[in-house]
């Protein structure tokens, strides 16, 4: 997913300057990995081809000294691209993780390492809901019945499942790779370790 | 502690099955305070039941203190501590009645000793009030939906009016508006009441909208970061390195 959608999709629920888009942006697809800066190029991307434009500016304010900002609304244009866009078939994502990858080629000497790596992940995942839990506590705020916020609820379950995966998998692989390394410091005191081969 | 209701310092269990010692839960501390809504994640079999059974007192824990408003749970009598749990701790189950009883009845079981029939009724119709569910009053369990066995369970749990609600994963196979639901009573008793919830949960979505959420993993709660280990461990494994 480019931002150039999720941006032109942020739009269309609401007219906002730059900024404001970005934050929206980090609320909503935080773990997406958009810089803010993204924003700022997605939106000269779709000014340029007609997708959205200027409605009006918003001044900075008599204590400021910054540029108005201007306010970004979705063209008819946009809107139907946008919904083209929504309705095309979406590709599978290709699975590419690093952590998966220096599991599968480590070296004995590298376990320990890993395990600490594994562990300091599973602490990222857990922080990483925890954050999600507090944007769960704005949209219960809105209240929980509404069709829009119960979109959201499901949109957000979306990334919660992700990390709740995350985190099961690095369960897994750190009870192995601890059993792999007390079987291994077993090995090297009592006897060859060639049960290790198994690996 | 001021304001703490619930703690756990240090609890371990095992469980024995013949000689090999299964080890459920390790070093566990935890505090909770009135009002409070903590969920508890685990994968299956990671503790989250034992726990929830320590708490309780329907387990002993082999070591660590358990104390509920400041009182040891191991120091007290067994008709002192089977009183506490009764009037300040409730449970629900996702297991309902095997009997033919109304969902009323259900719920008024646990004050009839006390109260007789009549109070007693009346006590689980308001109970089953505050969880919008008096229109099931004389339904059977099985005829409700899974949402609506969830909420009664929460109603049969809260009908003592206890101070801690123990809740063992209420959202399975519930749909995301129906775990909402129950979530958002369970946040609304929290609100209103000053009830604290320490509820299990079978995935994270579920967590959402409490104001904890506690990892358990290989039996102890997910902490802070450990020192991280060196780079390189000194053991040489040389079959290993051939075959890598």
């Amino acid at each position: 997913m480019s931002a150039k959608h999720a941006v032109l999709g942020l739009v269309i629920e609401r007219p906002g300057y730059g900024y404001q888009l970005a934050q929206r942006l980090e609320e909503r697809f935080g773990a997406s990995g958009f810089a803010p800066s993204g924003v700022y190029s997605a939106l000269d991307q779709l000014a340029r081809d007609d997708l959205v434009r200027s409605a009006g500016e918003m001044g900075a304010g008599p204590a400021r000294r910054a540029a108005p900002r201007t306010i970004y609304e979705a063209t008819p244009e946009g809107v139907d691209h946008f919904e083209h866009w929504m309705l095309a078939s979406s590709p599978t994502p290709p699975l590419r993780d690093d952590l998966h990858m220096k599991i599968s080629l480590c070296r004995p000497r590298n376990v320990p390492r890993l395990i600490d790596m594994v562990y300091g992940q599973e602490l990222a995942c857990l922080g990483r809901l925890r954050d999600l839990n507090r944007l769960a506590e704005e949209d219960r705020a809105g209240g929980s019945r509404e069709w829009s916020i119960l979109m959201r609820v499901l949109a957000r379950d979306a990334e919660v499942a992700f990390w709740n995966a995350r985190i099961e998998w690095l369960q897994s692989a750190r009870e192995l790779l601890e059993q792999l390394r007390d079987e291994t410091d077993r090995s090297s005191v009592g006897r060859p370790a060639g049960r290790l081969r198994a690996c | 502690m001021q304001d703490g209701l619930l703690s756990l310092a240090s609890v371990s269990k095992s469980y024995w099955r013949g000689a090999h010692e299964l080890r459920v839960l390790t070093d566990v501390s935890m505090e909770m305070s009135p009002g409070e809504f903590v969920a508890v994640w685990g994968k299956r079999g990671a503790g989250k039941t034992t726990l929830l059974k320590i708490t309780a007192g329907l387990e002993t824990p082999d070591t660590g203190t358990v104390r509920f408003a400041g009182q040891d749970l191991a120091g007290m009598s067994e008709s002192a501590h089977a009183r506490l749990m009764r009037e300040q701790v409730g449970w629900v189950r996702r297991a309902g009645p095997r009997s033919d009883l109304s969902m009323l009845d259900y719920v008024a079981l646990p004050l009839l000793v006390e109260h007789g029939q009549r109070r007693a009724r009346s006590r689980a119709y308001d109970a089953l009030a505050r969880v919008g569910m008096s229109e099931c009053a004389g339904q059977r369990w099985d005829s409700l939906s899974d949402g609506e066995r969830a909420l009664t369970g929460i109603a049969h749990g809260v009908v003592r009016r206890p101070r801690l609600l123990l809740v063992d994963d209420p959202t399975a196979n519930l749909g995301v508006r129906e775990r909402e639901d129950v979530n958002e009573l369970l946040r609304s008793l929290t609100g209103e009441e000053g009830l604290a919830v320490l509820m299990t949960v079978p995935g994270m979505p579920a967590a959402m909208g409490t104001d904890e959420i506690k990892v358990l993993s290989g039996g102890r709660l997910l902490a802070q970061p450990r020192e991280p280990a060196p780079q390189t461990n000194v053991i040489e494994f040389p079959s290993w390195e051939r075959s890598a």
